[in-house]
């Protein structure tokens, strides 16, 4: 057994857990600890993967900030009813069956692209890497998405502002 | 360390990292116990009055007392609390403040990880002790504590992004997030980071310090106004936690800025004979002794100059602080 192998079950036992007690517990805070342990779960795969930038901004982003976003507003917005979910049988099934068709499809997916057999050495230097990919080859996606970024903080700012002058 | 982290994995291995974490987690223990007495101390001196001088000589012992007061005290677990958030909140917040000391090198010799995204480990990793406030506030099912941790949240993702963003001109200069390869850039280039990056250095300086929730920062336990904050449910040991993160993050957060700004365990004007680690220590303790005489001479700012602080004064001088190097760079000057 090797080092790599037992990180490599840690992790992705966190994922797991993570994202299944964040379908399973009642309570909404619950949900968002959960889901914080699963992303973190995934972020330490991003790791064994050599991919550290990707890893702690994962981290930063969904760990940290997504988390803490999310349980700030649950606590803002939260109306109290959190008792028994009305059982449907039909929901579920469907529910099932999309489930296992989404799952088939990936399979499918998985199974047909054909991956490169021989491992890329990514050396110790691949932030610079990803950061001379990011200004050369991707620099109009990035700007484009910045933009993006940058719409939707307005946005946020504008409607946070409208909803503080009907007061 | 000692290059056990190239070799095979074995359960050897194994053990003696997890000794030598141990080993980290004494020094950092015994750092936070005089850390304290040493605050208590300079704060008495800088108000005239004596601190701490009764337990043990000089008062040496007071802070040991404290420490074991609080850990034999009863755990008091109230009753309408979320119960299980309650119990890991303090866990939460204490696992990455003691996570993120792994990024730091003392000496040349001495460190735990050479990690190639240090820096961004270190924001990273730090990011989530907020995570461990917000549900202990919450859990706590205290409108005081609820407040406190909303407000503790606010305060330190605010105070994040010009704490980050004071980094980035150290980054550009050296083009590594590597902590090692910053200390040997300065090293190598024989001037320190605060020189050439000093608004950065400011920037930093005044961010940790918010990032640290201390005076005049202190909003998230303004006692005056919400008797505690989000641990006002606490009690014995869960909350000599919370306690502990803070000051371990003070540990931390000092450590890096060495790294950063002063140099790491480099020694100046020559003064080589004075091992490495006497001058990180040295360099390190006067930041932490920054740290208390802020504390003892600022007053606390109120909730609306902090955060427009933040938006409005820091983090425009810490991006103009990014253009400003990377203009410089372009032009060669770096």
């Amino acid at each position: 057994m090797t080092g790599q192998y037992l990180a490599f079950f840690i992790f992705a036992l966190m994922a797991i857990t993570g994202g299944v007690f964040m379908i399973n517990l009642s309570r909404v805070i619950h949900m968002v600890l959960s889901i914080g342990l699963s992303f973190f779960g995934v972020a330490g795969l991003f790791i064994m993967l050599q991919a550290e930038f990707l890893a702690f901004v994962q981290v930063l982003i969904y760990a940290g900030a997504i988390t803490i976003m999310m349980a700030m507003g649950t606590m803002m917005t939260q109306g109290g009813d959190e008792g028994e979910k009305p059982k449907r049988r039909l929901h579920n099934v469907l529910s099932f069956l999309s489930a296992v068709l989404v799952g088939a499809f990936l399979l499918y997916g998985i199974y047909t692209t054909s991956w490169p057999t021989e491992p890329t050495d990514l050396g110790a230097n691949n932030i610079k890497e990803i950061g001379v990919t990011l200004f050369s080859n991707f620099v109009i996606p990035f700007e484009l998405a910045s933009i993006l970024l940058l719409v939707a903080l307005v946005g946020a700012i504008v409607l946070a502002k409208r909803d503080g002058e009907k007061d | 360390m000692f290059g056990i982290l190239d070799q095979q994995f074995s359960w050897l291995n194994f053990t003696i990292l997890a000794l030598a974490a141990v080993a980290l987690l004494l020094v950092v223990l015994l750092f936070v116990m005089y850390a304290i007495y040493f605050e208590r101390k300079v704060i008495g001196w800088m108000q005239l009055r004596k601190g701490p001088n009764r337990t043990g000589p000089w008062g040496l012992f007071q802070t040991v007392a404290d420490v074991l007061k609080l850990l034999i005290k009863e755990d008091v677990v109230p009753k309408k609390v979320d119960r299980f958030l309650f119990l890991i909140a303090p866990i939460i917040s204490f696992t990455p403040s003691f996570m993120v000391i792994a990024a730091i090198p003392f000496t040349e010799n001495l460190y735990f990880t050479d990690i190639n995204v240090g820096l961004l480990y270190y924001g990273a990793i730090s990011s989530l002790s907020i995570t461990g406030i917000l549900l202990g506030g919450w859990a706590s099912n205290n409108k005081y504590s609820i407040m406190g941790g909303m407000r503790s949240v606010a305060q330190m993702i605010s105070y994040e992004v010009p704490l980050i963003m004071s980094f980035l001109g150290i980054v550009l200069m050296t083009g590594s997030l590597n902590l090692r390869d910053i200390v040997h850039a300065q090293i190598d280039s024989g001037i320190w980071f605060i020189f050439p990056q000093f608004i950065g250095f400011v920037v930093f300086l005044i961010a940790g310090n918010a990032e640290l929730n201390r005076t005049p920062f202190d909003l998230p336990e303004a006692e005056n106004e919400l008797v505690a904050g989000y641990f006002v449910e606490y009690s014995g040991f869960r909350f000599a936690f919370f306690m502990l993160t803070e000051y371990v993050y003070t540990f931390a957060l000092s450590s890096l800025m060495v790294t950063l700004f002063l140099g790491g365990w480099d020694a100046p004007f020559g003064l080589t004979f004075i091992p490495p680690i006497v001058w990180f220590a040295l360099k390190f303790l006067l930041l932490v002794f920054y740290l208390f005489w802020a504390r003892a001479t600022f007053p606390r700012v109120k909730i609306q100059q902090l955060m427009e602080f933040a938006w409005k004064g820091l983090i425009p001088v810490a991006l103009f602080n990014v253009m400003l190097t990377a203009v410089l760079k372009t032009l060669g000057i770096f």
